[in-house]
């Protein structure tokens, strides 16, 4: 059982990671991306294609985060001129050639089948130390992120991410650069994204196609949306909450003895559900973005 | 070349039925519903529990669209109206968080496993060459009479003046006393109508399965936005052209080109051709092949 929480636990912290770079994105500087996931599958594929090849998890890392930032920069230029709407459906279809991409390629870390195989990053150590030093790291991970987050939303550069957010036209005529702040935000948002991909990979073990199915995007919009947009702790908090109400619901199908295709059901059920309830009643999520003053989020 | 035609025809023709009913809602109230594709599922299964009850198909079909064009008009009144007063973004996701509670429950309904409907097999008719069985050749003059009747709706009579007239200037529009509302769930209803229509003809086409809505999400929207968001009948020429490139793709020997005999290219990239196309329409054309100029808030 304490395996199994730890277990959790990790998946918690690698999704906080990615609900904060979802946040960074969404709550502030407004960017309806719905390819988040393509960008954890750049540190995911760094990972998978470094250890195809011999490279060692430090090249890993670093082509994860090559690959990250070059798809935030075509997101970027994509969204130069498009409308929000216009620009999240294009993000998603950004996503979805990647994904067929990595599914039919098998020179490309093994296509379908994906590379398994990945060194733990603790492997060395005895059974109970290995997954609670990963842990380890995934919360020391996800503090820096929120520790660099904050510090780059409370500066003067997070007041030019919200302006642009709330009057885009404003922002522009005080001069602000509207197309590099996006570029800036995407990338910083990126890496955060590739780091819990390559932490991911090394804790799973396998890479594959099959994780980067856009539902995973639309599971991170919900912890964001859930946990309170343009709120950093909002955005942590969605997905500890997420994470663990998805662990136990295997337990609730196993009580009641409903058949296995109700998990993905009763999933889809919490998410959507969840989504649309927050939405409808309580908009600014369970913990509500800072609006003037100091800020403490 | 008259085989191509007709895969093409058979591809764009529920392609089409969905997207105009897309771009048309879009027209009304300036957000894209991507729940729409899910009605589309809701119809074929409707379509296919009523068949089972024993109706004949063509009962079953006509009763099942009604039903979701009630479905499509209920769920705008309940949950579109109310997100869209946060915004045409916030309405976005809400319709993503819809699509996926309607996944939770055709998974719970239909079971995950693919399904047909009951219907004679014929030997394929032979027209100029080309093979088509009796079942496409009448689905395909379904939809077409489909598209027909609403283009005429849209051009010929008082509701389609009033459905202009709101797209283009909802304040105006209900200065000079249109019912804006009533022509939108109008409008609404028709959407749900064409779609429930559009799934249907999908799946007597081929199978029926939970994920028939979401397989359709890209296409889709690379139809209407292709055709320009706002532009119904636009989008029906989106759809021609996403059905040309995707049937290019599985069915155009490349080989020649390349001086070889035989080049194929891989038929799961028939989906990923249609998101490219979207791309790079969004990149040269952000706001579609047919509008000139858009005005949007």
């Amino acid at each position: 059982m304490v395996e199994f929480l730890v277990h959790v636990a990790i998946m918690a912290c690698l999704y906080g990671l990615l609900s904060l770079s979802l946040n960074l994105q969404v709550g502030f500087a407004g960017l309806v991306n719905f390819g988040q996931v393509i960008l954890f599958g750049c540190g995911t594929y760094g990972a998978a294609i470094a250890f195809s090849h011999q490279l060692g998890p430090v090249a890993g890392i670093a082509l994860g985060i090559v690959f990250a930032v070059i798809v935030a920069a075509a997101f970027a230029r994509l969204g130069r001129n498009l409308g929000a709407d216009y620009w999240g459906i294009a993000t998603l279809a950004v996503a979805e050639v990647l994904r067929i991409l990595a599914n039919n390629e098998a020179w490309l870390a093994g296509g379908a089948q994906g590379v398994g195989g990945i060194p733990l990053l603790f492997g060395d150590m005895p059974r109970p130390m290995g997954p609670l030093m990963t842990l380890g790291l995934c919360v020391a991970l996800l503090l820096a992120a929120w520790w660099l987050c904050q510090r780059l939303t409370t500066s003067r550069y997070g007041l030019a991410l919200k302006l642009m957010r709330e009057e885009p036209q404003l922002a522009a005529s005080l001069g602000y650069d509207l197309a590099a702040l996006k570029t800036q935000t995407l990338m910083v948002a990126a890496v955060l994204a590739a780091a819990s991909g390559f932490v991911f990979a090394h804790y799973i073990t396998f890479v594959g196609p099959d994780q980067l199915v856009s539902s995973e995007t639309f599971l991170i919009w919900a912890m964001v949306i859930i946990g309170g947009s343009g709120n950093h702790l909002g955005a942590i908090v969605g997905a500890i909450l997420m994470q663990f109400l998805f662990a136990f619901v295997p337990f609730v199908k196993d009580a009641l003895g409903l058949p296995s295709e109700h998990v993905a059901a009763m999933r889809l059920t919490l998410v959507g559900g969840g989504l649309l309830a927050f939405l409808i009643w309580r908009t600014q999520g369970l913990i509500p973005e800072h609006v003037g003053g100091k800020q403490n989020g | 070349m008259v085989q191509f035609v007709v895969d093409v025809l058979i591809r764009a023709v529920d392609l089409a039925l969905i997207a105009i009913g897309l771009s048309s809602v879009y027209s009304l109230i300036r957000f894209p519903n991507v729940a729409l594709v899910q009605y589309a599922t809701t119809g074929a299964l409707l379509a296919l529990g009523l068949q089972m009850a024993g109706l004949p198909l063509v009962v079953a079909a006509i009763v099942a669209c009604a039903l979701v064009g009630i479905i499509a008009v209920v769920l705008n009144v309940v949950v579109f109206e109310r997100l869209l007063r946060a915004g045409s973004a916030i309405a976005m996701i809400g319709s993503l968080a819809l699509s996926m509670v309607f996944s939770a429950i055709f998974l719970v309904t239909a079971g995950p496993r693919p399904k047909r409907f009951e219907l004679e097999i014929n030997p394929p008719l032979r027209f100029l060459g080309a093979r088509l069985t009796e079942h496409q050749l009448i689905s395909v003059g379904i939809s077409v009479l489909a598209i027909a009747v609403f283009a005429l709706i849209l051009f010929r009579t008082d509701l389609g003046r009033c459905m202009r007239a709101t797209a283009t200037n909802s304040v105006l529009a209900s200065a000079t006393g249109i019912d804006t509302r009533k022509v939108t769930n109008t409008v609404v209803f028709l959407s749900g109508v064409m779609a429930g229509l559009g799934g249907i003809g999908l799946s007597v086409k081929g199978e029926m399965s939970a994920q028939l809505g979401l397989d359709m999400l890209l296409p889709v929207f690379a139809a209407a936005i292709v055709g320009g968001l706002g532009n119904a009948l636009g989008a029906a020429v989106g759809a021609v052209v996403i059905a040309a490139a995707e049937t290019m793709v599985t069915n155009v020997n490349f080989g020649p080109l390349f001086g070889e005999t035989v080049l194929f290219i891989p038929a799961a990239y028939a989906t990923a051709a249609s998101f490219l196309l979207l791309v790079v329409v969004l990149l040269i054309k952000p706001y579609g092949l047919f509008v000139a100029e858009v005005k949007r808030g």
